[in-house]
């Protein structure tokens, strides 16, 4: 073998062998993360977990907690769906090329790295304090403003999945389309939209497992409840805040408690993320 | 400017015989961002007759055949000057309606895009946006259609599958059949067959032999040998300039230009 080529079988090994080695750390620290909740909430990993509520302490569960995230959760993407879809297409389809858009492309962008307590502490501005003085202290924080609270978050993820699926489907199609006649408008939501639709659920998939994490902007809005809330202009607890909450507990079991709803939340957001790569490859499947 | 001049009179030079210009280009530039990329085209598109534009790459043929639908319009910064008279009437003209064009002008382009839905719905999508059929009609009109695009017997049992599941020469003539089903008067090819195998591109232009019974059809293609087989006329153009225009018989044999004769023997640098 002739010298060019073994280095080039060299530097072929030693790029896969470092290639690997990263993926390993990845997916070492990946393992050691779900072993670990799993491991420390293990003893409170039991029905009570589901089916009592904050307030008894460590004898209690985080019943309403779950409750309480599973419905702020469902108000913010309620609300950044329709509006995050809407915009993306509007960017992708009718600014496209335009400096508005490109501007407007680009402050999304910084929305989507902006700190989410900066997010609280808008809605803690904009919602919380004049519902407060409006209702003179009767309603104060709210699982509705947390909500907003997270659909801020999710908005700008949103925006940009559906934006750039959009950008993805080949322009052939769209000129195919109107040179049939077609309008425009009917072009972007019966073949566009239909397109891209799978990129775009993940998108939305993606942007409930990012917000369904979220602690700082909960702090500000939703505040938390240790007990039962359903109604969504009461404080209301969360996973994510009781976890905050618990872990700074000196109680051990308040810690295996906190373990537990990490663990709880990390198998949600795991769940949503294999659920979106589902969908993902399925499409591809019928695309061949 | 004389050899333009030359080219100006096609229509009379080919002797289009009896046939009626259904096409007629009239001094068309066309400018890309301020880029000037078809320079005076005059030319004569006859009725019900298969006429092939070739040229080197970037020389302004699918320009030229993405104005006769207007399609470039969706597009920001370009511009078409002078006229395209599309029976009796000019098409650039800004009170044109794009539907009235866009029903009597079909397109199909150079990649198979299916739309991402079933193959029945693929070719009564269009039809839907103009007409309203009974569901009955509508059935017999997407027969026909995929029937007159040499489709049918393929596609007759899985019409409820998604169009995306057929191969790419499947797909190329379901977009045929999707054009045609608007019962359009003029057909634009835009490069039909360069993204497929050679058996693929046999039934493609046999079909274009079959169809220009019925419809006018303009073809754009880089590949001589099809011009050859399948029009009636032959327009070479150069550099956003039409060279040359006439039978297609005549331009493969005894072109009247040189630079029409380096093309074709392959002698073009």
């Amino acid at each position: 073998m002739s010298s060019p080529y073994l280095r080039r079988r060299i530097t072929n090994a030693l790029a896969m062998v470092l290639s690997t080695l990263a993926t390993l750390v990845g997916l070492a620290f990946l393992a050691w993360i779900l072993w670990e909740t799993l491991r420390q909430g293990i003893s409170a990993l039991d029905l009570k977990l589901f089916t009592k509520i904050t307030a008894y302490g460590e004898d209690g569960g985080l019943a309403n907690a779950m409750v309480g995230s599973l419905i702020i959760n469902f108000i913010g993407i309620a609300i950044a769906t329709p509006i995050g879809v809407l915009a993306g297409t509007w960017l992708a389809e009718y600014a496209d090329r335009t400096k508005l858009g490109e501007s407007i492309r680009f402050l999304n962008d910084i929305l989507l790295s902006a700190p989410s307590i900066v997010m609280g502490l808008f809605v803690y501005t904009i919602i919380v304090l004049p519902t407060t003085v409006l209702t003179h202290g009767s309603t104060t924080f709210s699982g509705f403003a947390g909500g907003v609270a997270l659909a801020l978050i999710a908005l700008p993820v949103i925006v940009r999945t559906t934006d750039e699926m959009l950008r993805l489907v080949p322009s052939t199609l769209r000129e195919a389309a109107l040179s049939l006649g077609v309008p425009q408008w009917k072009l972007t939501l019966q073949i566009l939209i239909r397109a891209a639709r799978s990129g775009i659920i993940t998108g939305v998939l993606l942007a409930l497992a990012r917000i369904s994490g979220e602690t700082a902007p909960l702090l500000f809005t939703a505040f938390g409840n240790n007990y039962m809330a359903i109604n969504p202009i009461e404080k209301m607890s969360s996973l994510p805040q009781i976890i905050y909450q618990y872990a700074n507990d000196p109680g051990d079991s308040m810690h295996a408690l906190a373990w537990a709803g990490a663990f709880v939340v990390t198998m949600f957001v795991l769940l949503l993320s294999l659920g979106s790569r589902l969908i993902l490859s399925r499409t591809k499947v019928s695309h061949d | 400017m004389t050899d333009s001049a030359l080219a100006t009179n096609p229509a009379s030079a080919v002797a289009t015989s009896a046939v009626a210009p259904k096409l007629t280009v009239r001094d068309l530039h066309f400018y890309y961002n301020g880029f000037h990329a078809l320079k005076g085209i005059n030319m004569d598109i006859p009725e019900k007759k298969v006429t092939a534009i070739i040229g080197p790459s970037g020389c302004g043929k699918s320009t030229l055949l993405r104005i006769f639908n207007r399609i470039y319009a969706i597009y920001p910064k370009l511009e078409a000057k002078g006229e395209v008279v599309l029976d009796g009437d000019n098409i650039l003209d800004p009170s044109y309606s794009m539907n009235r064009l866009r029903s009597k002008v079909g397109m199909v382009f150079q990649k198979p895009v299916p739309f991402p839905m079933t193959i029945f719905e693929n070719v009564a999508y269009g039809i839907r946006h103009h007409e309203k059929l009974s569901k009955s009609d509508m059935e017999a009109r997407v027969e026909q259609a995929l029937r007159s695009a040499a489709l049918w017997d393929e596609v007759k049992d899985k019409l409820k599958q998604n169009a995306l599941g057929l191969s790419g020469g499947q797909q190329q003539r379901l977009c045929i059949a999707r054009a045609i089903a608007l019962k359009p008067e003029v057909l634009l090819l835009d490069e039909p067959t360069s993204a497929l195998d050679p058996i693929a591109t046999g039934r493609i232009e046999q079909l274009v032999e079959e169809l220009k019974s019925e419809f006018t059809i303009v073809i754009v293609t880089h590949n001589m040998q099809q011009a050859a087989r399948c029009s009636d006329l032959t327009a070479f153009m150069y550099m956003g300039e039409l060279i040359e225009f006439d039978q297609t018989e005549k331009i493969f044999t005894k072109p009247g230009k040189k630079q029409t004769e380096d093309y074709i023997t392959g002698r073009f640098g």
